[in-house]
């Protein structure tokens, strides 16, 4: 009677509930739960709890004094090279941080899932992508956002023609050019054979392009799309990327400048760190959703008339929701390891700014002379890493018990 | 296998030639070119002859026309000329920096194997043991610390405090280049085994820096690996019909449960080369990765395409080394 009894009461409990009471379990977890909880309040309530201000410079006399002060009871983590207050800049630093973190780990997720329900979902159903403007084909021009695809993609595809015909002719025709006036060599016969072949190839091309009608599969476009994302040796590129979008001085720069305005630098490393980081999402979700899809759910859902749209996002998604919500908690301190490692070589968010990175970045130089300079920062990014990937594992735990790891 | 390796390879022809082509491009688009230095250095330099050099250079033509020129050179060797060194790129990246950088994640690699595996076995045996706790929690810790605090770390404790504490302490370098060349133990001037020996002193930290994360996951995952395979039935089989424990954890469990391992191992590689720029920097290393930097920073485009371009060919290839290697070892697999 009793095992009827607990049965009966367990059964009001939803999943979120159970989740919660395994998530309890796990010791390190909870105290990782706390520690996010009181850097979010310290981000949040910087301006209160901040002894100084993270940019104020010491005025006055015996100004060499200030700098480089050890850790005292007026700066408990002492101060500086420009005599500022370190535990204040650590308080405010947290906000940059936290901020980078989340956002990018929310966008991630967010891109991630979108590509990966979409290449799992249509895999091995190729959709029309492409009809010429003389292609007989019944429904050609529906529904209206595929009319207005079909129009888009012929103006691609005769610029794109007529881009490679220019650029044939920007490479080889000096050497044609030559030949014609009269400089017979074996290199410029070749240039000449090139450029016909590359003209003739565009041509064949353009003919088709008329009438033919191509269909495409874009569970391999998005796949090779990732596999491309990870041809592309990361670290080096973000650097590439980041001085690229924060220099004032050049086009792409100012573009960026204008595009996040005031907070600049911020959002661009959030947004280049989000450029590579939503693969491993997409990666996950793809893989999920080929295996859900096969499931009678999905075929029922079908059966009822349910647009794809629905059937991925409120069948397929919320049945990936749990190895979802783990992966990007662990991705928040992936994202917060990137950014200050950008910062730390220079690359990313820049002084005066207070950042946990570029604080570490300055305290390279004096890590003999002043220690707690860099100790300090670099205390707080392991830290907070640490209790994001032990609340990803006791997520995992609570979640989704059957995975191994 | 064979036509699907040669399929793997033709694959990777045209992923190849897109990454180079955004590398380029992000690369051609960086603010000021290399001919801004030379109006400093030289104010009176007029412009008729900047646009003689700006031709030279073949700047004055679009980006994609400089790309596949760029290609034709580059598919020959020829990287172009480094603006810092007046060296060709590709013998900077190289034959200076590449061996250098091998050296250090070669033995960050291989010491996080050697760490990693018997200490993941280890603790999978013992698993809720004491040992197993403090093995795990190692292995968060290891991960979730990043790599430029732990090296600052090692640099300060190894190179400062601790011989300062301690007398007799060794005293770690600050920066990790051994003087010794090798031409002094060709000549006689030291011996093999002080040249090897000194290097290796120095190379300790650094190594330690960049073996830390891999060790710490790939503990993890020898773990969780291993704590799957003995689960299963053919396990237990092998242990009802009175095999020693010896037999059936290295001949029966081992083996498949190095599996996962090897690939995760194939694919973590280029992403050492690459991270390997942090601990370069820290260290004073001048290896590949500190080029990288350098060359962003100075604008050095030729160096940094050389070597990105490199980076880029050895991911592609490790990946598919990775596929091709778990077909060996995992009969199950088949590539058709």
């Amino acid at each position: 009677m009793a095992a009827v009894a607990s049965a009966s009461r367990n059964k009001s409990q939803s999943t979120w509930a159970l989740a919660w009471r395994r998530f309890k379990k796990h010791k390190a977890a909870m105290v990782s739960l706390w520690v996010v909880v009181a850097l979010v309040l310290m981000a949040l309530l910087a301006p209160w709890i901040a002894p100084y201000s993270p940019t104020a410079q010491p005025t006055g006399e015996d100004l060499a004094t200030k700098y480089f002060q050890g850790p005292s009871r007026e700066h408990l983590l002492g101060t500086d090279d420009l005599g500022r207050d370190v535990l204040s800049r650590i308080i405010y630093g947290a906000r940059i941080s936290l901020l980078v973190g989340f956002v990018a780990a929310f966008a991630a997720a967010l891109i991630g899932t979108t590509l990966g329900v979409i290449a799992g979902y249509f895999s091995g159903r190729p959709l029309r992508f492409y009809l010429g403007p003389l292609a007989r084909a019944a429904d050609g021009w529906k529904p209206w956002p595929f009319a207005l695809w079909r129009v888009t993609s012929w103006v691609i595809l005769y610029g794109l023609l007529l881009f490679l015909a220019d650029l044939a002719w920007r490479l080889a025709g000096p050497n044609v050019q030559a030949l014609f006036s009269g400089a017979t060599s074996v290199n410029n016969i070749l240039s000449l054979l090139g450029l016909v072949a590359a003209w003739g190839a565009l041509l064949a091309v353009g003919v088709w392009g008329l009438f033919g009608q191509g269909k495409v599969d874009l569970d391999v476009v998005i796949s090779r799309f990732m596999d491309f994302m990870l041809t592309i040796p990361e670290l080096p590129l973000l650097l590439v990327l980041s001085a690229l979008l924060r220099d004032t001085q050049g086009a792409a720069g100012r573009w960026a400048q204008a595009v996040f305005g005031e907070a600049a630098s911020v959002f661009i490393i959030i947004a280049i760190i989000v450029l590579f980081g939503w693969v491993g999402t997409a990666r996950l979700i793809r893989g999920a959703v080929l295996s859900l899809r096969e499931q009678e759910f999905t075929t029922a859902a079908q059966a009822l008339g349910a647009s794809d749209a629905r059937i991925m996002f409120r069948h397929l998604v919320p049945n990936a929701l749990a190895p979802l919500i783990v992966n990007a908690t662990l991705a928040i301190g992936g994202a917060i390891i990137t950014e200050a490692t950008l910062s730390f070589l220079g690359f990313g968010i820049q002084p005066p700014v207070a950042t946990w990175g570029n604080m570490l970045n300055n305290a390279q130089v004096y890590v003999f002379d002043a220690p707690w300079l860099a100790l300090a920062p670099g205390f707080m990014i392991f830290i907070t890493v640490l209790a994001f990937n032990y609340l990803g594992d006791g997520l995992r735990d609570a979640l989704d018990p059957r995975s191994r790891l | 296998m064979f036509a699907y390796t040669v399929r793997r390879l033709l694959q990777m022809i045209p992923l190849l030639f897109a990454a180079s082509v955004v590398i380029f491009t992000l690369l051609a688009l960086q603010p000021g070119d290399p001919l801004d230095e030379l109006r400093q250095q030289n104010p009176r330099i007029t412009a008729e002859q900047l646009e003689q050099l700006r031709r030279a250079y073949g700047l004055d033509q679009p980006i994609y026309v400089r790309y596949f020129k760029w290609l034709g050179r580059a598919l020959q060797g020829d990287f172009g000329q480094s603006r810092t060194y007046a060296t060709p790129a590709a013998q900077i990246i190289f034959a200076e920096r590449l061996p250098r950088t091998l050296v250090l994640s070669g033995a960050a690699l291989l010491l996080a194997l050697l760490v990693a595996i018997p200490v993941g076995i280890f603790s999978a045996v013992r698993q809720y043991s004491a040992a197993d706790y403090i093995i795990t929690f190692l292995s968060f810790v290891g991960f979730s610390m990043p790599i430029f605090f732990l090296g600052i770390l090692l640099l300060f404790l190894f190179a400062f405090w601790l011989p300062e504490q301690i007398p007799g302490f060794p005293k770690f370098p600050v920066q990790s280049v051994s003087d010794l060349q090798w031409y002094q133990v060709q000549t006689g001037e030291v011996s093999f085994f002080q040249y090897i020996g000194d290097w290796a002193f120095k190379l300790i930290l650094p190594v330690l820096a960049l073996s830390t994360i891999q060790m710490a996951s790939w503990t993890r995952y020898m773990r969780a690996s291993l704590l799957e395979v003995l689960n299963q039935d053919y396990i237990r089989t092998a242990r009802a019909k009175g095999l020693g424990e010896r037999v059936v954890l290295y001949k029966h469990a081992l083996r498949n449960a190095l599996i996962p391992i090897i690939t995760l191992v194939g694919l973590a590689i280029p992403g050492v080369f690459g991270g390997a720029v942090i601990t370069e920097t820290i260290f004073s290393y001048p290896g590949m990765g500190r080029a990288i930097l350098d060359s962003l920073i100075d604008k050095d485009y030729n160096v940094a395409m050389a070597a990105l371009a490199f980076l880029a060919m050895l991911t592609a290839l490790f990946n598919l080394l990775a596929d091709l290697m778990y077909a060996v070892v995992d009969p199950r697999i088949r590539y058709s």
